[in-house]
């Protein structure tokens, strides 16, 4: 049984740390959920357990730490499914070659310097019980990683959603992650059928078969909710808890099947129908409690793991150097030089490289299942996420030096190509977008 | 075939054909590489408990019962814990087959037991991976006492070193 009284003051210590610190960078500029990640890391051992380890041992007593885990991993099955919602696989039609080779590119080039970056880390970071495969294949996924939610909060905030360089940003990090969760599954499959050569195929078939009766016969029955939405304007109870039922069983599907709760949910939500109105009736349902509530204590239980005590010594941080340093050279390089050559303009493609390399909450997501299934050590995790942490925060500074307003406002008025967007979950409560 | 559909097929064979090419190359000079042994785990400590109790700084290691070495690895660096035992932190390095880390006593637990200033336990060990990957065996050690005798010790893992993947 947790020790309700301890539960309940953890959730209220980390949902004011998180309140605040994503109100002070929103001050700065930022978008809340920057502030909000920052606030995990105070949280964890890194800041309060060096500061005051007998607050923090209080606090965050490592026997309490299960309920909290399986508490956020709640929200972020919920996420994830909002996530997948949000994506729609046309969009990246819609804008041609430009965008299928920069999305692309986008992956490959951060994929492959941090497999290059894996062979210098491997045998100073790692361990004889992790498969270089699957050490630089997960380095390589975990980079090429961007953060959808984010980046539609900063394209949203800049007034960009509709502009050239926010659909094709958009369409091009839906790529990216569909891209990044399906080598993330395959990754996970390798390692957990590390012990049974056998198991790998019968896994992948299962995921196969699983993945084909979402997307072939349970998107069709899905279609139902669209309708019933546009005859009555709004869904009932029932309705919304089945939705939710549906979630956590592709999610249950997933694990039993070998990868991770997380596919599950992602899948699920890319498969929900796309109207934009649809889309925005379900997201005003479930995201506020979402992204108040539960994301905090996922950015609260990922500080906890990070201990940058570990990145100790100037060989450490030198490490941690090359991975911020490829890390975005291969994101932001990767797609900039890949949007110019379609015919971009200089500037655009530097504002689209700079959004690409947005990883936040995504970012942390796919780390900590890395963390779980031990194919990253805790000092490379920490690693990781001061990489998430930076790239994430530069974002918006850099993008603003790049372009600036009255560019963007003289962007803006070009037509586009794009259709009516479909809005998806952007990282920030009703409170937060008002602020 | 249009002119545009060619540039996009050679951009798209030189930006991201031949960089897969690339990652098949690393993937496959990756293998030959070796990293650190694995340690990373809970070991169940196996030492005397009256040769233990006669260290400055043993005592409260020795009254302690099942202890264990919970061990986080993260390439050649190590942290370690004593779980059921009194506080203390360590860092350490592996070296090879070897590990050394030096335990520093909580001051509560050094003041009560008289570790004395700049004193500290030293653990040095070796694994053998091909004949017993689950054993380790070595000395502890007080470090500035040049008249303590070092204790051995024996320490077991606890389990199957953890299947990477395993939740």
């Amino acid at each position: 049984m947790p020790d309700l009284f301890k539960l309940i003051l953890q959730i209220a210590v980390i949902l004011a740390v998180c309140r605040i610190a994503g109100s002070v960078f929103r001050r700065f500029g930022q978008p809340r959920v920057v502030g909000e990640m920052f606030a995990g890391v105070l949280l964890g051992p890194s800041l309060l357990g060096w500061m005051a380890p007998g607050l923090s041992a209080y606090l965050f007593p490592p026997a309490s730490l299960g309920f909290l885990n399986a508490l956020s991993q709640i929200g972020v099955v919920v996420f994830m499914f909002l996530v997948g919602l949000g994506i729609n696989p046309s969009e990246l039609r819609r804008h041609g070659h430009a965008a299928v080779l920069t999305s692309h590119v986008s992956i490959t080039a951060p994929f492959v310097l941090a497999a290059f970056l894996s062979l210098y880390l491997y045998p100073r970071l790692s361990d004889d019980s992790v498969a270089f495969t699957s050490f630089a294949l997960f380095m390589g996924s975990a980079m090429s990683i961007t953060a959808f939610p984010v980046l539609a909060r900063i394209l949203a905030e800049r007034d960009l959603l509709g502009s050239r360089l926010g659909t094709i940003a958009i369409a091009c990090a839906a790529v990216d992650d569909v891209t990044g969760w399906c080598i993330l599954a395959y990754i996970v499959v390798l390692i957990r059928s590390a012990h049974n050569p056998a198991s790998i195929w019968i896994t992948i078939g299962g995921i196969l078969v699983f993945a084909l009766v979402m997307i072939y016969g349970v998107q069709r029955l899905l279609r139902r909710y669209e309708t019933v939405y546009r005859e009555r304007g709004h869904l009932s109870e029932n309705l919304l808890a089945l939705m939710l039922l549906l979630v956590l069983a592709s999610a249950l599907c997933t694990e039993w099947l070998g990868i991770h709760l997380l596919f599950g949910s992602f899948l699920m939500g890319a498969i929900m129908p796309k109207e934009p109105r649809f889309v925005q009736y379900i997201l005003d349902r479930f995201e506020t409690i979402t992204v108040t509530l539960l994301l905090p204590l996922f950015f609260a239980f990922t500080g906890l793991r990070t201990n940058i005590g570990l990145v100790k010594g100037q060989e450490m941080w030198m490490y941690c150097a090359f991975i911020i340093l490829v890390a975005t050279a291969g994101k932001l390089g990767g797609s900039m030089v890949a949007s110019w050559l379609s015919g971009m303009p200089v500037r655009e493609a530097a504002g689209l490289g700079t959004l690409m390399n947005t990883r936040g909450l995504m970012e942390l997501v796919i780390l900590n299942i890395g963390l779980d299934i031990k194919v990253i050590s805790p000092a490379l995790f920490s690693m990781m996420v001061l990489m998430a942490l930076f790239t994430t925060f530069m974002t918006t500074p850099v993008l603003a030096m790049i372009c600036p307003d009255q560019i963007l406002r003289r962007e803006l008025t070009k037509p586009t190509t794009s259709e009516e967007s479909i809005p998806g979950i952007t990282v920030e409560s009703t409170g937060g977008s008002a602020a | 075939m249009s002119h545009t559909n060619r540039n996009f097929i050679v951009a798209y064979v030189l930006l991201v054909g031949l960089p897969i090419v690339g990652l098949l190359g690393v993937l496959k000079s990756g293998r030959s590489l070796t990293a650190p042994l694995s340690v990373d785990g809970v070991w169940r400590l196996q030492v005397d408990p009256v040769r233990l109790a006669a260290l400055p700084c043993g005592k409260a290691l020795a009254s302690a019962p099942e202890t264990a070495l919970a061990i986080s690895q993260s390439g050649r660096n190590f942290t370690l814990n004593l779980t059921n035992g009194p506080k203390s932190t360590a860092s350490g390095l592996i070296d090879g087959t070897t590990l050394k880390a030096s335990v520093v006593p909580m001051a509560t637990w050094s003041d009560e037991i008289g570790c004395g200033a700049g004193r500290e336990l030293s653990l040095v060990a070796t694994v053998n991976p091909k004949t017993d990957p689950r054993s380790l065996a070595g000395t502890v050690s007080v470090n500035n006492c040049p008249s303590c005798a070092s204790v051995e010790f024996r320490a077991v893992r606890e389990a199957p070193p953890a299947k990477k993947g395993s939740h």
